[in-house]
């Protein structure tokens, strides 16, 4: 028998295939809209020692309207055949009450019988799941609800005013840091930016063994990669050991997560070896995998977990409290010049889950290289502005040290008093720690690498929408079953003077490289997404730490001669195999 | 019994004694010294009022969140350069600066070097000890990089704050030597008489020190080369032509050669000369010593000595004296290049004779040492070619 996770998981896959495929939902478009997901369990009556667990997926308002509803089922279930539960739709066609819009609401509702340890399991599998899925498609959102034996919790799983990146086809990157690693424990809020900062890779062509049977496909799979720091630091510091851990994070076609989860499958053969995707020797990084499946955890879990191996050997566990975490997505994306059916998306989201380590070991090296690229621009970016932020220090440490040696041998008292009190500084100790910081404040925000959002911010802090004066939903996770401890990670938040959903702009990676000033400016910038035609995902580089007072210029600018560049490469969004 | 140095007889210097009163008369006519601009030997509480100034601003800037910087005037720019036939090449009163910011990454180090120096400036002032600038780089030579990041910083120092470097109490390191009937008393009181025959005595390193100059001398010498200058010292020319004086800076002059020769000439106003070969390099040499330089032009009024006359290798004593041509040496084109910048510059075109003589240097495209003068005889130019020169006024 199938369990709740699983059949959780493969209906909403089927949904929002469905929903992308068939409801004629514009191919840009972020999927919108509200599901409820609730477990009730009470015990068997058939089992000892088990829960009867029914199990409803349902929409609130009008997300599938127009669905024909008996087709739905019949296909789900042709699909499906593995889940051997009952499957059930509330509505018949014509039977169902409609909304004032007349949009038709839907409900499905399967039954199986758990023990109560397994529902537990996949109850947090669940809610993973329901993080990992929202993080591409924020404007879905999950309402997911656990009775058992008449004790309720539930929980709400949106993002819809968080920070995204768009990327194509219909999803989009939450860049809110918080969902993907803790920040350490020494930050202040000062340190760390609130957004990761995703670096586009180059699309890749994969290649699909010819010893693999399956469907015949009529497109490509492409693979593209995305890479981030997280939390992405404001000042660089300047130690590529600040990088603790690496996760990676598996998406199919649609923006769907490819692997349901860790403790489920077993992490593919490719990404136990540590190197198959980043050589990491050339940055003195030597990498384990982490088999700390800690299903606890607020943050959204990755598919492979590495952790850099400690001098002593032994691994931490907690090292990703304190360090940075390498951010890698890998987008599986199927492109064809004909339309697409939901069918094929079906299959290739199958071929993708059962022969996922064949075909990225034969596209091997195209896959590295193309992660590589961007790890090292990452990685690059960090060392030019850790360089940069060296350089600077010295200079201001002699700068100061001269003042100081004036000032502390001036005989002069009205010279001494004029400049303790011009930065009120009680005695010379004071002056000196107050000169430096002055110097490091004044300087810094000319040519340090600083995170773009803080320009960005300044610029849209009039942006800010309706929704950010909402107040948090109240938190009712005290269900004995969920152990959530700390913020919930989907939960409504009070925004933190970011603008509601901000399409980041990146350039086409691809069509140029980043040149040395933005390689050395762009801080965690993102760069390059495959673009549509229509520009509507035009993306630039705020790779210039530009002065506020200039910063709307120098982008509007920037917008203007990157849509200008992006009109005239048509020919390079279409599927075409990679570097 | 004392001896009299031995000399020419007086007669020899008649036209010397004329051309020294003509000076006179152009200096009475021109209203005394010209007065002194640009920086001038400051006091120490003037030198640490102006540098804790500097630190002032420095200070009031960083509280208003504005970024400090230095404003430095271009000294190494032409378009900042004037020329005045009294006083040579000067910097002109509102001249284009540079800014040295704080915040940027190209300027940041040096700001940071230059209130470093002005910081190991203040303490020498207030300690009343002196450095030079070589002792400056060694403090720090990492820091500083090379010799000439500080001299470059020190002289925009002293540009700066409008004082003399002697004020900022750095002191070149003197390479020249001096030799003649000269005696002086050094500021720690030791005294020093040139006339010592076979040797010569070092420049001082603190010309602003030295004080109660006595000589007798009709002439002050300046001798390009120090191989020249020692072949004269053998050929025992100080006694032979006294009195005079014998100076050489060894090549370029260091600042110390050319404030001695400045001194010499506020002194005792007698006739200054140059022996230089007959090449760009030497020419520039003695525009060096008259004209001044354009990255000192700042400091014009106290190293320049408009009264300066060239003695010789004159280019047209090469075809007078018959110089047979394997003792020339053709021009490059680093020499070519040099003559043609000489030529362009603003103190030539009231040398006539001095223009004329580079043209003939441009022409023939030839040059030639002073020692191509020993084919006639060894001592051919102790024993003929100066006193010839000196007796009967073959300067221009």
């Amino acid at each position: 028998m199938e369990g709740t996770a699983v059949t959780v998981f493969e209906i909403l896959r089927f949904l929002i295939i469905h929903w992308k495929c068939d409801i004629e939902v514009s191919k840009g478009a972020l999927l919108e809209g509200q599901l409820v997901i609730s477990i009730e369990g009470l015990n068997s009556k058939h089992q000892t020692n088990a829960l009867h667990c029914v199990t409803t997926i349902a929409s609130a308002g009008s997300l599938f309207g127009g669905m024909v509803l008996k087709k739905f089922l019949k296909e789900i279930q042709s699909l499906l055949p593995r889940i051997s539960a009952k499957l059930t739709w509330t509505s018949e066609e014509g039977s169902y009450s409609q909304d004032m819009t007349g949009v038709t609401p839907f409900q499905m509702i399967f039954e199986v019988d758990e023990k109560p340890r397994t529902l537990m399991t996949d109850c947090l599998v669940i809610k993973h799941l329901l993080r990992k899925i929202i993080m591409v498609h924020p404007k879905i959102r999950f309402n997911f609800s656990v009775k058992v034996n008449g004790i309720l919790s539930t929980e709400f799983f949106g993002v819809e005013n968080e920070p995204t990146l768009n990327l194509w086809n219909g999803i989009a990157l939450v860049v809110d840091s918080q969902h993907y690693a803790s920040r350490p424990k020494f930050d202040t809020i000062e340190s760390y930016c609130s957004r990761i900062h995703p670096v586009l890779g180059h699309p890749v062509m994969l290649f699909i063994p010819d010893d693999v049977t399956g469907m015949d496909l009529l497109g490509e799979l492409i693979l593209t990669p995305a890479v981030a720091l997280c939390p992405s630091p404001k000042v660089f510091s300047n130690q590529l050991d600040s990088i603790s851990s690496v996760s990676i994070f598996l998406y199919g076609p649609l923006g769907l997560p490819l692997i349901l989860s860790t403790w489920e499958q077993p992490v593919t053969t490719f990404f136990k070896d540590t190197s198959s995707l980043i050589d990491w020797k050339k940055y003195h990084l030597c990498m384990v995998p982490n088999l700390d499946l800690n299903l606890d955890r607020d943050l959204v879990l990755p598919d492979v977990s590495y952790q850099v191996e400690s001098r002593e050997g032994d691994q931490s566990q907690n090292m990703d409290l304190q360090g940075q975490t390498l951010l890698l997505f890998l987008f599986v994306d199927f492109h064809s010049a004909f339309p697409v059916q939901q069918m094929e998306i079906w299959g290739v989201y199958t071929l993708l889950t059962t022969h996922l380590t064949a075909i990225l070991v034969e596209s091997h090296s195209v896959v590295q290289d193309s992660i590589q690229f961007i790890v090292d621009q990452v990685l690059e970016q960090h060392h030019q502005a850790a360089k940069a932020q060296q350089k600077l220090q010295a200079p201001l440490s002699v700068a100061v040290n001269s003042i100081m040696s004036i000032l502390t041998g001036s005989t002069r008292s009205s010279f001494r008093k004029m400049c303790l009190q011009t930065l009120q500084a009680a005695d010379t100790q004071e002056f000196g720690t107050k000169l430096h910081k002055l110097f490091c404040e004044i300087t810094q925000h000319q040519f340090l690498h600083r995170c773009s959002c803080e320009v960005k911010q300044q610029l849209t802090l009039e942006k800010k929408d309706s929704a950010q004066s909402t107040e948090d939903a109240p938190d009712n996770s005290s269900l004995e079953l969920l152990t959530d401890t700390r913020g919930q990670a989907g939960n409504k938040r009070l925004k933190r003077g970011s603008p509601s959903v901000e399409e980041m702009r990146t350039p086409l990676h691809s069509a140029r490289a980043p040149s040395p000033s933005e390689a050395a400016l762009g801080g965690s910038d993102p760069t390059a997404a495959p673009l549509t035609p229509s520009g509507r995902e035009a993306c630039e580089t705020h790779s210039r730490a530009l002065e506020p007072g200039r910063a709307s210029l120098g982008s509007r600018l920037e917008d203007a001669l990157w849509l200008q560049e992006v009109a005239n490469l048509s020919e390079w969004l279409s599927p075409s195999p990679g570097p | 019994m004392a001896f009299a140095p031995m000399g020419p007889e007086a007669s020899f210097f008649e036209v010397l004694d004329r051309h020294r009163e003509s000076l006179l008369t152009a200096l009475r006519r021109g209203g005394g010294e010209p007065p002194s601009g640009g920086s001038h030997l400051a006091s120490s509480s003037e030198v640490l009022a102006s540098i804790e100034n500097i630190i002032q601003d420095i200070i009031t800037s960083l509280a208003r969140n504005e970024a400090p910087a230095f404003m430095i005037d271009n000294r190494s720019s032409w378009e900042n350069i004037k020329f005045e036939d009294s006083v040579g090449l000067q910097m002109v009163s509102h001249c284009t600066t540079r800014k040295i910011k704080s915040d940027s990454p190209k300027s940041v180090q040096k700001f940071a070097l230059i209130l470093k120096i002005l910081s190991m400036i203040y303490k020498l002032v207030q300690s009343n000890t002196y450095a030079t600038k070589r002792d400056i780089y060694y403090t720090d030579s990492q820091l500083f990089g090379n010799q000439t990041v500080v001299d470059n910083i020190i002289n925009d120092i002293s540009c700066m704050l409008r004082v003399s470097r002697r004020s900022l109490h750095i002191l070149s390191t003197s390479k020249g030597l001096i030799a003649g009937n000269l005696r002086y008393i050094e500021e720690d009181g030791t005294k020093v008489n040139c006339t010592c025959g076979a040797t010569a005595v070092a420049v001082p390193s603190n010309i602003q020190g030295i004080w109660n100059l006595v000589s007798d001398a009709k002439f002050v010498l300046i001798v390009e080369k120090d191989a020249t200058f020692q072949r004269l010292l053998d050929d025992n020319f100080c006694n032979k032509m006294s009195p005079c004086i014998m100076i050489t800076g060894k090549g370029v002059p260091d600042l110390n050669t050319r404030l001695l020769v400045k001194k010499l000439w506020d002194t005792f106003h007698i006739p200054v000369f140059t022996l230089v070969d007959a090449d760009p390099h030497g020419i520039e040499i003695m525009c060096i010593y008259k004209y001044g330089s354009m990255s000192m032009s700042f400091e014009a009024h106290h190293l320049t000595v408009p009264a300066i006359r060239w003695l010789g290798l004159l280019p047209s004593d090469l075809k007078r004296l018959n110089v047979p041509k394997d003792s020339l040496i053709p021009l490059t084109k680093r020499d070519q290049m040099k003559l043609d910048s000489i030529l362009r510059r603003p103190y030539v075109t009231c040398q006539p004779f001095w223009r004329k003589e580079m043209e003939i240097m441009a022409d023939s495209k030839m040059k030639a040492e002073i020692q191509a003068l020993t084919f006639l005889s060894s001592d051919y130019l102790s024993r003929v070619y100066l006193p010839n020169k000196l007796k009967f006024g073959g300067w221009i």
